[in-house]
């Protein structure tokens, strides 16, 4: 169907004429142009410009004093900085999470309110609570509960000393946080995904019912492949969410140690009386982090739809 | 950090509050000293939220207009904020003047250029002041750009009646060996020994710094904190190996406290001592005058006969006029006032308990615990401002903090954590 219609179009679309006024296209010069260039100046320069002082010496406050570099930075973080490996551990443990936990649940669960399970308006408000919240009021809110003098420990009625290290112990604090983030991640893919599924048309499954598939099968078979915009937009989501996480770790450990995420350590060695282009390095290593497997990912999807 | 930020919160009302208070405040003021302002308005940073501290400093922001007619503006950020900002706060459009260190943390901005040189304050204001506080309140070029306000030694506290009913007697503790068995006696009371917290990471470097000046001496610490000695050093290894004979007798949740955690562990009586920065007693006196009259401190105990117990961390506090203010001359006439004895009486007279750098506060109108902690001062020949105003500060945060966080994880890996130190200090840009 695809190709018929493609050849179909160029076919078509030599033969349209494209005609622009000269009024037409200073028009459409202003509307390209101006968006082009604020994305050029906002989000593009202050990249490169970053990428390009993550190879310098500078404490970010005379330009006369910066000082070329070379790779320092980078060998000084994988080499002498410990916690940068830490903090690395962190984040993949948050997206092999958020892919296997929170996010399958997001997507059960807008496909239990889709099928509009009993009381499935009061679950889909429920859950979708948690979203309308910025992550760091989530950092706030559960640190309200789990803090040492926090409301858990006091119904536990556990003195200061002998509190629940909730944050504190290594043991465990990692999946405290892991779950609070879930608690907003669920709701946010749950949202997205019922969306998508809401767009479906009604007789695809109705087919399937027809021939005989069970709902595990029309959802595998069926329902899932008709998502696919959604669901690379889901994939997409969760990788950024797990890399770019800061906020609810900053409220709830400030910037030192405790649980190191990269993005603290971005702040912690930019922002301050200490700041060094360390900061900027690592900046430059969660970007390359993130924008690596999402482009590499989209690319395969769009080659995937162009054949 | 909940508390700090809802702190924030009502600040910002009381700030509003104390904005509208104090216009009325200046109009009148103005209206009655007719043109005695002889410069516009001033802005004033605090690098505070707390209760005490901000009602000290309005008592002096307002005697100040009160004298002058001068109109100033006051804005309180919470201290950490403050902190993490400052480069950019004072690269922008900073306050006239605002609250801030001694030592590195103040010579680091000074030589970028974001400070006044305010020598000719300390020409007029200079001889109210010990030659110590000048030599604090100096840059690395000679000149002055910091005006002391006040000063508190680290130490142990501990609350006097707690200790009686156990019958013990601190001030007894002269030694480590002293102290290891008072520690012992309260642990078999069921009572925490050494309060402890390190979640904000800074908290444990005082006892870091207290350890290695205790067990290798002044001269060592500080040669180490400036890199001419070397973190894998034997000596370090001691210093970790003493914390390690601490560590049974503290909170398990070192990790998860911050400062004020480990300080309500004193104040709920769950601990025998802990080992802070003096300045918390306005904390137990907002609690009451009862639990204030209660804390006491005494030095940390001996370690190494050959240094006694001859350092001591007494950070100091005080004010800066930023170069990029839009008012560098009402900055500097403001923190004068700031740092002459009329002001500093005006900070005392709120009640807030102070021990100020001035020579002119009469010492012997200091409370019995203000007394004690000029006590513990005196016995120290040697001043050290704390772990990180002593040190780059592209060390002490983003390097020092995490370590110790890492050491109290597991102490057995004392050996490559120094050697992470060290490597670390050897990465760092030269400067």
């Amino acid at each position: 169907m695809t190709t018929e219609t493609a050849a179909l179009r160029e076919k078509v679309s030599p033969r349209r004429r494209r005609f622009f006024s000269r009024q037409d296209k200073i028009t459409l010069g202003f509307f390209i142009g101006i968006p082009t260039f604020l994305h050029l100046a906002l989000v593009w320069l202050p990249a490169i410009g970053t990428i390009l002082l993550s190879f310098t010496y500078w404490t970010g406050i005379r330009v006369e004093d910066i000082k070329f570099a070379g790779v320092a930075n980078y060998e000084n973080i994988f080499f002498n900085t410990p916690i940068f490996w830490d903090a690395l551990r962190v984040n993949v443990v948050w997206i092999l999470w958020f892919f296997f936990i929170a996010t399958p649940l997001g997507v059960l669960l807008a496909y239990q309110i889709d099928r509009e399970i009993r009381g499935h308006k009061f679950y889909q408000s429920a859950y979708f609570l948690p979203v309308v919240l910025s992550l760091a009021v989530t950092g706030i809110i559960w640190n309200f509960l789990l803090r040492p003098d926090g409301f858990v420990n006091g119904l536990l009625g556990l003195p200061i000393s002998e509190a629940v290290s909730f944050f504190g112990d290594d043991r465990y604090n990692i999946w405290v946080i892991m779950i609070m983030a879930s608690w907003r991640h669920i709701g946010y893919i749950m949202l997205l995904y019922l969306a998508g599924l809401k767009a479906i048309d009604a007789s695809l499954r109705e087919a399937a019912t027809i021939d005989g598939a069970t709902e595990w099968q029309t959802f595998r078979k069926v329902v899932f492949p008709a998502m696919r915009p959604v669901n690379i937009i889901v994939i997409v989501i969760t990788i950024i969410e797990s890399l770019r996480a800061f906020d609810m770790v900053y409220i709830i450990y400030g910037g030192r140690g405790g649980l190191p995420i990269l993005g603290v350590l971005v702040f912690e060695n930019i922002a301050g009386e200490g700041a060094s282009m360390k900061g900027a390095a690592y900046a430059v290593i969660l970007f390359v982090l993130s924008i690596v497997p999402i482009i590499t990912y989209l690319q395969q999807q769009f080659r995937e739809d162009v054949s | 950090m909940l508390n700090k930020i809802s702190n924030h919160e009502v600040d910002r009302r009381l700030v509003l509050k104390g904005a509208a208070a104090g216009g009325l405040g200046i109009a009148g003021a103005t209206m009655l000293a007719g043109c005695a302002g002889s410069t516009g308005p001033i802005s004033f940073g605090a690098r505070t939220v707390d209760e005490s501290p901000t009602i000290q400093l309005k008592g002096l922001v307002d005697a100040y207009v009160a004298k002058t007619g001068n109109e100033v503006t006051y804005n309180a950020t919470e201290s950490n904020a403050f902190q993490n900002n400052l480069s950019q706060y004072l690269q922008g459009t900073p306050d006239d003047c605002f609250q801030w260190m001694a030592g590195y943390r103040m010579q680091f901005f000074a030589a970028q250029g974001l400070l006044v040189d305010i020598s000719d304050v300390w020409d007029e204001i200079g001889d109210q002041y010990n030659e110590s506080y000048k030599i604090a309140s100096t840059g690395l070029d000679g000149k002055q750009y910091f005006v002391p306000q006040s000063w508190y030694p680290w130490g142990l506290h501990f609350r006097k009646s707690m200790m009686a009913e156990i019958g013990m007697n601190p001030e007894d503790i002269y030694n480590w060996d002293d102290f290891m068995s008072a520690l012992g006696e309260l642990k078999a009371q069921g009572l925490i020994g050494l309060a402890s917290a390190d979640k904000g990471g800074w908290e444990a470097m005082g006892t870091f710094d207290i350890l290695n000046a205790r067990i290798n001496g002044y001269q060592f610490h500080v040669d180490l904190l400036g890199g001419r000695e070397k973190w894998t050093d034997d000596r370090v290894k001691e210093v970790f190996r003493h914390w390690e004979m601490l560590l049974p007798y503290m909170n398990t949740n070192v990790l998860d406290l911050e400062w004020d955690g480990a300080m309500q562990l004193l104040l709920q009586r769950q601990s025998g001592f802990f080992f802070n920065g003096s300045w918390f007693g306005g904390n137990f006196l907002e609690q009451s005058q009862e639990d204030y009259d209660d804390l006491w401190i005494v030095p940390f105990p001996e370690i190494n006969p050959d240094h006694a117990r001859d350092t001591i961390d007494a950070p100091i506090d005080g004010f800066c006029v930023a170069k990029n203010g839009a008012n560098n001359d009402g900055g500097k006439d403001l923190i004068k006032f700031a740092g002459d004895m009329e002001g500093v009486q005006a900070m005392l007279d709120t009640g807030i308990p102070m021990t100020s750098a001035n020579n002119g506060q009469d010492r012997s109108s200091y409370d019995a615990f203000q007394t004690q902690q000029l006590a513990v001062m005196n016995e120290a020949k040697y001043i050290t401002q704390f772990l990180d105003r002593d040190t780059r500060p592209d060390f002490a945060g983003p390097v020092v903090g995490p370590a110790l966080q890492s050491w109290f994880k597991d102490p057995s890996s004392t050996d490559e954590i120094l050697e992470s130190l060290q490597s670390q200090w050897d990465a760092l840009p030269p400067l």
